[in-house]
């Protein structure tokens, strides 16, 4: 079985070390749901603290019992208002490196802003800025899960476990999709592609990719990279003469590059925001012969109307895990289901906090997951 | 403005010379030589005191001595009081260990990046990076440069019935690279995938996509050993590709890889020269070769200006 923890596991599983505190720095209840549960897996008490908005907005964090000399862990889960969450958890770093904590660990299921993490349109990577920014603050190390991209790590200047959703997920098509062997993978572009090889070498499935129309977000067409040279009078070097390639055809027809007819499409990525790119995908497995669609993602972060869109749509299920949280949107849509995965995130911090290995965690996690 | 000044590493001196030639300058002078206990030493050889000075290194044959010679030259032109100094990296070292992808991997490509800040790289062009946010490594500015223009130019003008062929990625993770060029192409792409039916079971290689009756390109930013295009190229032409071309940004080429060519099935092997490919030319006759220098040229021209660099990520400089 893909997540279940050995019965040696399960035994040890509440024995820490002494010099562990748990803090939730978010300030929004509904985000502590996946704090309570990590809590209640490793036998410890969420520790005091007080997080909150000023009247002019500013975040105010109070730590209300001594943290000195301890393995600090700070769980932040994302919430809608992204850039206050940041400012939350850095500040709760801040406060807890200057009361003498001996290491502070974000556990940030989620990592927000992950989408920039390449330069775009003469942008910002921002996802190098805020690892950057909570290297500053004092974080000594990362838990997060599915990172969008794994070279994210790489902007650390700290040690960065990056756990994986995929056996909870996996395990959820083995279990809860009854004929899943008559199934295909889907990825909905190109970029996904790799992700769902993953999957389908571990369930032993045929894969499909779709590619054109409704073009992928970060496709690199969209980066900027279309300005005409600047107009100089005086050149140091004389230009070279330049003649353009091709210009791409404007709208690809919508292609599905493998066979989807007479099966169950498993759409599978690592972030579900904005539906309309899987709304597209769904409605063209569909045209294509698929009898049943779903979607499988990490994160969930169902923004604006996705719930209302889902519902409407041919997709017959989405199934994302609780790194997000999300009881609202499911209210609005029960094709909305989830994958509780505090039991690995609980784990890390257990194998952390005693010094244990962590590639236990990953032991059925191929290259390309 | 500071006057430009271009040095070459001892890894890729033809390049060197080629970008200079089109840029109308002369190499600076440099010698590097290596003292008897193997150590490396470099001595420039003219003065760089407030210049614009980029040196060419390339990631490849003797790795760790390119590495460290980059190094040092950077830090002999820093110390010797240049305005600012760019490495050009054709080929980026160490660029695959870009992530732990297991436990206890180290990030190599990070340390790379953070080795070039440390000896006082102001700024980095390179080419077709093994994924684009090694830039995010940097706390520099860095060029991410692509071939594809180059790529897309030689299709058309090498194989004249190029309308009719499918852009094939040996591998999933490749499919992003070779969908962009079949919607330039305007043709239908492919991917091989790994399958395996039962748990005992060896991967085998699942074709997905058509390329019956089709010249199949396939398309990748690197090969090495030339197991997986080699081995993708068999399964090209056993599902009905009237022809197999390989079209790859880096042509490393170690170990078995000129035999598994010369032994299989390809029309022709194409590489771009960020590495020199002068003696795999010479044992291999499927090897064809996409000059890029007027590329790097016109980037360093551009930077040296201070004119707009994105141009080039859609135009080929003739």
């Amino acid at each position: 079985m893909f997540c279940v923890a050995p019965p040696e596991l399960e035994t040890k599983m509440n024995i820490t070390k002494g010099g562990l505190v748990l803090f939730s720095a978010n300030s929004n209840s509904s985000c502590m749901e996946l704090s309570k549960k990590i809590a209640e897996r490793l036998g410890v008490e969420m520790g005091k603290v007080q997080v909150y908005q000023e009247p002019n907005r500013e975040t105010r964090v109070q730590i209300q019992e001594s943290v000195r000399g301890k393995d600090v862990f700070i769980i932040q889960t994302v919430s809608k208002d992204v850039n206050t969450t940041i400012m939350e958890l850095l500040i709760m770093v801040y406060a807890c490196k200057t009361s003498c904590a001996k290491s502070i660990i974000g556990v940030i299921p989620y990592f927000p802003y992950s989408k920039q993490c390449k330069m775009r349109k003469r942008g910002s990577i921002v996802s190098k800025l805020l690892a950057s920014m909570m290297c500053k603050a004092g974080l000594t190390h990362l838990i997060t899960m599915d990172l969008h991209q794994k070279e994210i790590q790489g902007f650390f200047n700290i040690p960065v476990d990056n756990l994986r959703a995929s056996p909870f997920l996996l395990q959820y098509i083995q279990e809860e999709i009854p004929d899943y062997r008559n199934a295909v993978i889907v990825a909905k572009s190109p970029a996904s592609a790799k992700r769902a090889q993953s999957f389908a070498e571990r369930l032993r499935l045929g894969i499909a990719v779709i590619h054109g129309e409704a073009q992928d977000a970060e496709s690199d067409l969209v980066d900027g990279r279309h300005s005409p040279p600047m107009v100089r009078s005086v050149a140091a070097i004389h230009p070279s003469l330049e003649i353009p390639m091709l210009i791409p055809k404007e709208k690809p027809p919508i292609t599905v590059v493998g066979d989807v007819g007479g099966r169950i499409a498993i759409i599978v990525d690592d972030i579900i925001d904005d539906v309309d790119s899987f709304l597209a995908a769904a409605e063209t497995l569909k045209e294509r012969g698929a009898y049943k669609i779903f979607v499988m993602a990490t994160h969930g972060l169902l923004s604006s109307d996705a719930p209302r869109l889902i519902e409407e749509s041919a997709i017959d299920e989405v199934v994302v895990t609780n790194t997000i949280p999300h009881e609202i949107q499911k209210l609005q849509c029960p094709k909305i289901k989830t994958v509780d995965i505090s039991m690995i995130l609980s784990e890390a911090i257990r194998r952390i906090h005693n010094g244990e290995s962590m590639s236990y965690l990953f032991r059925n996690i191929g290259l390309d997951d | 403005m500071p006057n430009i000044k271009i040095f070459s590493g001892s890894s890729h001196q033809d390049l060197s010379q080629k970008i200079t030639e089109r840029l109308g300058l002369e190499l600076g002078k440099v010698v590097t030589k290596k003292f008897s206990n193997q150590e490396t030493c470099v001595e420039i050889g003219e003065s760089v005191r407030g210049e614009d000075v980029y040196i060419v290194q390339s990631g490849c044959g003797e790795i760790n001595d390119s590495l460290m010679e980059l190094l040092i030259m950077i830090n002999a032109c820093k110390i010797a009081s240049a305005s600012r100094v760019t490495a050009v990296i054709p080929c980026f070292p160490y660029a695959r260990q870009d992530k732990k992808d297991k436990s206890r991997a180290p990030m190599s490509a990070k340390l790379i990046a953070n080795m070039l800040s440390i000896a006082g790289a102001d700024h980095i062009i390179t080419m077709d990076l093994h994924a684009s946010q090694i830039q995010g490594f940097f706390d520099i500015p860095v060029d991410n440069l692509y071939a594809e223009p180059a790529v897309l130019k030689w299709i058309k003008e090498n194989i004249s019935d190029w309308r009719n062929c499918t852009i094939v990625s040996p591998d999933a993770g490749g499919a992003k690279r070779v969908t962009s060029i079949a919607d330039h192409l305007n043709v239908d792409f492919a991917l091989i995938h790994k399958e395996r039916k039962k748990a005992n079971e060896v991967d085998r290689m699942v074709l997905v996509g058509d390329v019956k009756e089709r010249v199949a390109i396939l398309v990748d930013d690197m090969a090495d050993t030339c197991g997986t295009i080699c081995y993708a190229a068999d399964k090209l032409l056993s599902e009905g590709a009237t022809r197999v071309y390989a079209i790859l940004t880096h042509g490393i080429f170690s170990g078995p890889a000129i035999a598994r060519i010369n032994g299989a099935c390809f029309e022709a092997v194409v590489v771009t020269n960020t590495i020199p490919q002068e003696d795999k030319m010479k044992q291999c006759s499927k090897i064809q070769v996409i000059d890029i220098s007027m590329i790097l040229a016109e980037a360093i021209r551009r930077t040296h200006n201070g004119e707009s660099v994105s141009y080039l990520f859609s135009h080929v400089p003739l």
